[in-house]
Parts: C-alpha cells; sequence; structure tokens
C-alpha cells in the first residue's frame, strides 16, 4: 500500500489536477442488484488459475442525491503483475457499447473486483474507470467471495480520493461508503426460488402456487411459535419484556379479518367459484374447439 | 504492453520494463476416463432429457423482464449439454427491435449476437447458444414469431435448442416461474412443409397442446452463489444493511404469497376476452376462405361436367370431341388457409383460462384457510 502512516505530509483534498473535478455531487450511497452480484461471483468462479482477483464494469444509474443504483456488471479481462497492470479498454468499450444497445438507460458507474485488498494498482484501475465516469466520480466496490479463509462474505463500496503532496494516479485512499442490496418487490420471488434451490439440491420445478403457499405458511407459524415462546417467557419472568416488541405484537396481531366475516366472504366465494368456473368452461370449449378442427375435413 | 495488440495500454504501473503478457497456457489433451466416455457425446445422440438453469440466468431474465415491461423482452441462453441434461449457464438479452425496417434491424441483431459471444468467449464464459428465453403474461406465450424463431433454432443448433418461458406475473405472484419447451416432431414436420391446412393438421394430430412439449427443469446455484445467499439471508452485519427497525438481514423473509391476490383477474379476463375476439375474427376468416374454395371448386366441377355432357352428345351426334381443357387454369382454386393462426390462438386462450383457473383455486384455499384461522 503506498498510503503511508498519516504524516503531516499527507493531506485529503477533493479535487486536483489529476483527478477529474466532480459537478456531480459525491456517491454517498450505493445500491446493488442481484444481477450485478452474482455475475461478478460467476465471474470469479470462470477466472483462470493464474488470476488472483477479477475486475469489471459496474453499470447502473445516478440520482440527483448521490446514490447510485448499480444494475448491471460485466467481465473486463486485465492482467496483473509484479511490474504492471493492464485492463482491456478495447473490451470494455466494445462490451459497453453492447450494453448500451439493449439498455440505453444504464451507464458506467464504476468498477468491481473481488476479494479485500485495496493495493496500488486498485488506485490505478480507479483512475482509469474515473475518466471513463468523468465528470462524475467512480465507485468501486469490492465483492469478498469468502473463499479465502477467515473472511466473510461481503460487499464493500468505495470512493476514492486522490492523496499526497503532489497527485499521482496512484495515490489515492478509498473512502468507504454505505452499501445495500436493492431488488423489487416482484422480483422477490426470483430470490426467494434461488435461495431454496440453493439450500435444496434437487428442487422440483415449476413448484404450484399452493407449494409455495404452504412453505409461506410453515414459516409464519414457525414465527408464531417464535413469539409465543418469548411471550411464555416473558409472562413466567424469565426475561424482561421489552415495551417495543409489546407494540410490534399489538399491531400486527390486532387486525382483524373482520370484513371476511361480514358477508363479504360470501361474495368474495361466489365470485372466485365463478371465475373458477368460467375458466374451467373456456379451457374446456378450448380443447373441443380443437378436436373439432382435426374432424371438419371437407368432404372431397 | 508491448505483447498483446489487444491489451490496450490503459495503465501503467511504476516499473517500466515491459514483462510479455502472460501467454496461454498450451491446452492439454487428456484421454477421455472410462467413466465418462458414456457420457460424452460429440455427435449430440443422447437426447436432452432436462434443463438445468443457473441462478445466474435466473436473475438476468427476472432484471430483463421488468425493465422491459410488455412481453418483448427476449434474449439468448448460453451453455453446454452433458449427458441429457443442458445446462444454461448464461444468457444475455438481445435489443428490443422497433418494427423499423426488418432487414436492417435484423443485420444489426446479427452483429450485436456475434459480437456479444465474441466478448464473452474472451472472459472464460460459454458461448454456445442452446436457446432462447421469452418473457410472457399470464401463462401464454405462443405466437408467430416464437414458432418461428424456435423452429430456425431446432434446425441448427445441437440438440435443436430449447426456449425458456418466463411468467411475469406469476412472478409478481410470488411464484418465480421458468418452463422449457421445445417444438414437437410432428410440428416441426408440418412446419418444414409449411402446411397448416386441416388435412395436414389432421396427419399430424395437431392441437394446441401438441405444438410444444414441456422439459423437466432445474434451477441450480453453484457454491459460490449459494453460500452469498445463505450469507444474505441468514444477516449477519456483513451484507451491509443499516436500516434501523428491519431485521439485520439483507433478504428478509417475504410473504407476498400470503395475499389473496385477485388484483390480476380482471386484466386476465380481459386478457381471455381479447384472445377469445381474436379467435372469432380468425375462425371468420378461415370461414370466408373456405367458402371460396367451395365457390370455386363447384364452378369448376360444373364446367367439367357440362363439358362431359356437350362431349357426349357430340359423340352421339358422331362429331369428335372438345378436347378437356385444364381445368385448373381457368379457374384460380385458392390455397387451403394455414390454420396455424388459429391453433396459436386457441393455445393462447387455453393458457389464459388456465392461469386464471390457478388463481381462482389458489385464492379459494387462502380464503377458507383465512376463515377456519378466525373462526
Amino acid at each position: 500500500m503506498p498510503l503511508g502512516p498519516p504524516s503531516s505530509a499527507v493531506f485529503l483534498q477533493n479535487s486536483t489536477a489529476g483527478f477529474v473535478s466532480t459537478p456531480g455531487r459525491t456517491p454517498t450511497s450505493v445500491t446493488v442488484h442481484p444481477v450485478a452480484l452474482f455475475s461478478i461471483l460467476d465471474h470469479y468462479l470462470r477466472r483462470t488459475d493464474a488470476q488472483e482477483r477479477v475486475i469489471g464494469t459496474l453499470l447502473g444509474t445516478r440520482s440527483d442525491t448521490g446514490e447510485i443504483d448499480v444494475r448491471s456488471s460485466f467481465a473486463v479481462l486485465h492482467s496483473e503483475t509484479a511490474e504492471q497492470v493492464a485492463v482491456d479498454m478495447e473490451y470494455h468499450h466494445t462490451m459497453y457499447e453492447l450494453h448500451h444497445k439493449v439498455n440505453p438507460k444504464e451507464v458506467i458507474v464504476g468498477w468491481y473486483s473481488t476479494g479485500s485488498n485495496l493495493n496500488t494498482y486498485s488506485a490505478l484501475i480507479q483512475n482509469f474507470y474515473s475518466q471513463e465516469t468523468a465528470p462524475h466520480q467512480a465507485i468501486h466496490i469490492a465483492v469478498d467471495t469468502g473463499v479465502v479463509e477467515g473472511e466473510n462474505a461481503g460487499v464493500r463500496a468505495y470512493v476514492s480520493s486522490p492523496v499526497g503532496v503532489s497527485p499521482k494516479p496512484e495515490n489515492a485512499v478509498f473512502v468507504p461508503i454505505p452499501c445495500e442490496l436493492l431488488f423489487k418487490e416482484t422480483e422477490r420471488s426470483g430470490l426467494d426460488l434461488l435461495a431454496s434451490a440453493s439450500s435444496t439440491l434437487s428442487v422440483a420445478h415449476p413448484s404450484t402456487d399452493l407449494d409455495i403457499l404452504e412453505r409461506a405458511l410453515r414459516s409464519v407459524s414457525d414465527m408464531l411459535d417464535r413469539v409465543l415462546t418469548y411471550v411464555r417467557s416473558v409472562l413466567a419472568g424469565e426475561v424482561k419484556g421489552d415495551p417495543a416488541i409489546g407494540r410490534y405484537l399489538m399491531d400486527t396481531l390486532g387486525s382483524s379479518a373482520e370484513d371476511l366475516e361480514k358477508g363479504g366472504f360470501n361474495a368474495s366465494l361466489q365470485d372466485t367459484l365463478m371465475v373458477s368456473y368460467l375458466a374451467n368452461l373456456v379451457r374446456s370449449q378450448a380443447e373441443v374447439s380443437a378436436r373439432l378442427a382435426l374432424t371438419s375435413a371437407p368432404p372431397s | 504492453m508491448a505483447a498483446a495488440p489487444s491489451m490496450a495500454a490503459a495503465i501503467a504501473a511504476s516499473m517500466p520494463a515491459p514483462q510479455s503478457a502472460p501467454t496461454p497456457a498450451a491446452p492439454l489433451y487428456e484421454a477421455i476416463p472410462a467413466s465418462m466416455s458414456k457420457v460424452v457425446d460429440i455427435e449430440a445422440d443422447i437426447s436432452i432429457a432436462a434443463v438445468q438453469l443457473d441462478g445466474l440466468v435466473v436473475s438476468k431474465i427476472i432484471k430483463h423482464s421488468r425493465e422491459l415491461q410488455g412481453t418483448s423482452a427476449h434474449g439468448l441462453l448460453l451453455g453446454l449439454d452433458f449427458d441429457g441434461t443442458l445446462e444454461i449457464s448464461n444468457s444475455f438479452p438481445l435489443p428490443h427491435h422497433f418494427n423499423e425496417d426488418d432487414d436492417k434491424s435484423a443485420k444489426g441483431v446479427a452483429k450485436y449476437q456475434a459480437s456479444m459471444l465474441r466478448s464473452l468467449k474472451e472472459v472464460q464464459a460459454d458461448d454456445s447458444i442452446v436457446g432462447f428465453y421469452q418473457v410472457t403474461t399470464l401463462g401464454s406465450f405462443f405466437n408467430q414469431s416464437l414458432v418461428e424463431t424456435q423452429a430456425i433454432h431446432q434446425d441448427r443448433l445441437r440438440h435443436g435448442g430449447i426456449v425458456i418461458v418466463h411468467d411475469i406475473s406469476q412472478t409478481a405472484r410470488g411464484n418465480a416461474s421458468f418452463r422449457a419447451f421445445r417444438l414437437t416432431k410432428a410440428f416441426l414436420d408440418a412446419f418444414k412443409r409449411n402446411n397448416f391446412s386441416t388435412e395436414s393438421l389432421i396427419d399430424h394430430r395437431l392441437t394446441f397442446s401438441s405444438i410444444v412439449e414441456e422439459i423437466p427443469l432445474r434451477v441450480r446455484t453453484n457454491a459460490l452463489m449459494s453460500s452469498f445467499l445463505e450469507t444474505l439471508s441468514s444477516g449477519s452485519a456483513v451484507a451491509a444493511d443499516g436500516k434501523p427497525g428491519s431485521s439485520s438481514a439483507a433478504l428478509p423473509p417475504s410473504y407476498s404469497v400470503l395475499n389473496l391476490g385477485g388484483a390480476g383477474v380482471g386484466r386476465n379476463l380481459e386478457q381471455i376476452v381479447e384472445a377469445l375476439d381474436a379467435y372469432k375474427t380468425e375462425e371468420g376468416n378461415l370461414g370466408y376462405l373456405q367458402r371460396q374454395i367451395a365457390r370455386e371448386k363447384a364452378k369448376a366441377e360444373a364446367y367439367v361436367s357440362k363439358r362431359k355432357e356437350e362431349n357426349a352428345s357430340r359423340v352421339a351426334q358422331g362429331l369428335a370431341p372438345l378436347p378437356e381443357e385444364d381445368v385448373t387454369r381457368l379457374f384460380k382454386i385458392p390455397p387451403e388457409p394455414s390454420r396455424l393462426e388459429s391453433v396459436l390462438l386457441l393455445g393462447r386462450i387455453d393458457a389464459y383460462a388456465k392461469s386464471l383457473e390457478e388463481t381462482a383455486s389458489a385464492g379459494l384455499v387462502k380464503m377458507y384457510g383465512v376463515r377456519a384461522g378466525g373462526a
């Protein structure tokens, strides 16, 4: 690490000649879409034996408030030796153009690398990406894949600031910024599917609606059991009750199914049955129609 | 950076001595072990019995379908086949082509595709196309372009390729749905002859349910992703979720499936009515064409029999009979109309109805469940 011990000669600057000045706001937080994360992991799996880490480009959108939403990522070729580091710029540009064709809204926001060590090369690559993202600042995401003994899997996001008396591209300090996983509620089921696929090796797919309902109900039932155990132990005086939890429980369990009770149930039931009947009717009609088409050969 | 010209010198470290870029190790060819000799299949003899979908592809398809609202999202699947299982390991979206001149956009897509494949190969990703994916709503995926694309693929790709259908509306309801299909032999045969007349349909016993066959699909996550997902949902501090009040897991459990989910029913019914209308129109067209054919045929027959009568009377009078003229040249009998569209429409109606039925039945179970809980 070229970042020497903090001495009087070292100071932080936000804009110097070596770095592009930022008219936009400095990134304050980063959200990562699961797709970007999974692509990074896949890239890491497919690295060659000689590669210590892999790097790539992050694509996403910026908001005015300094939040960066990383939507996707692609791998970029690079080589690191003791003497030098090289990034295949041509490849990077080709890939960016290809991605841009499909998704014009996503722009380059920064780069990722696996592993948690930030070194001189990281600063150099960061400098390169700062030019790509100009006039905005580039972000760097370090994905710890958790394969190294003693390190936990995790994601960290950084922005860089130049450091040193005279600005040089290889001198930079990486300032961590908050990073969160973000996805839309509609994508949630996809993640659930992956999570269930990873816990059980052979998950039958597609699972029916009822299977999933059963799973959710079981999980709710488990949670109720947990709550019940907690409440019992509070009542028995073993644990001191937490008023905040009590209020949450009150709010959650206080809601009732009154609406369904008052005749709403029957009306809704009739609607649902009607819809079900209709659907079956349409299906059988379609089937009959398809069979009839096979028999109605014109007598010739 | 003198060594490889493609390695553009982007960043150079302080030491100036240019080292040659690492040359890729020459591939070593080893003898195939005996245990593997059965599963190695160069000629693509082992037919595909199952499809294995990687977690990366699942999330890529979901993302693509969310961003491109509507049913136009489609892309290519990359992977390998191994001992009867088609392992899909990667995918990329295809650009959405608008209705410009088709030739130009088709060329652009082909160029994009080739370029993308080359690029993926460079970073050691799989680069053989094994099929494509299509995003649909409410379970209905039959349309002409899907069938045509798949027919082309099945002709050209090794093992014929498959199509993965992803249903957005079901995913939004909490059950991510991915299904793998390929065209049946009977349909492909009819398609190759470009003959979807009634007789051809009868010969091939084609109904909407026999156009495609489903292949069992399994979702697989690699070990790295599994461990990562585990970390995310177990909720340790590493996942960097700082929201106060929420549970510390970045992937908290979700219960959206417990919603009654009656919101989509109206839309579903509308879709059915639309498809029925389209089917009615199509049937009308077919009927019209059918009648026209019958009329022309009747005319031709009348002409022929009249000529025969005339000839008979001429022979009786001892005159030379008039030559038998080519009837087909005099009367243009239109070719029998293709019934493909109507079959596909029926398939769509069936799929919509099926999805409606599923929603309704699940809703019924939930309603009774709530009542049982409330009582």
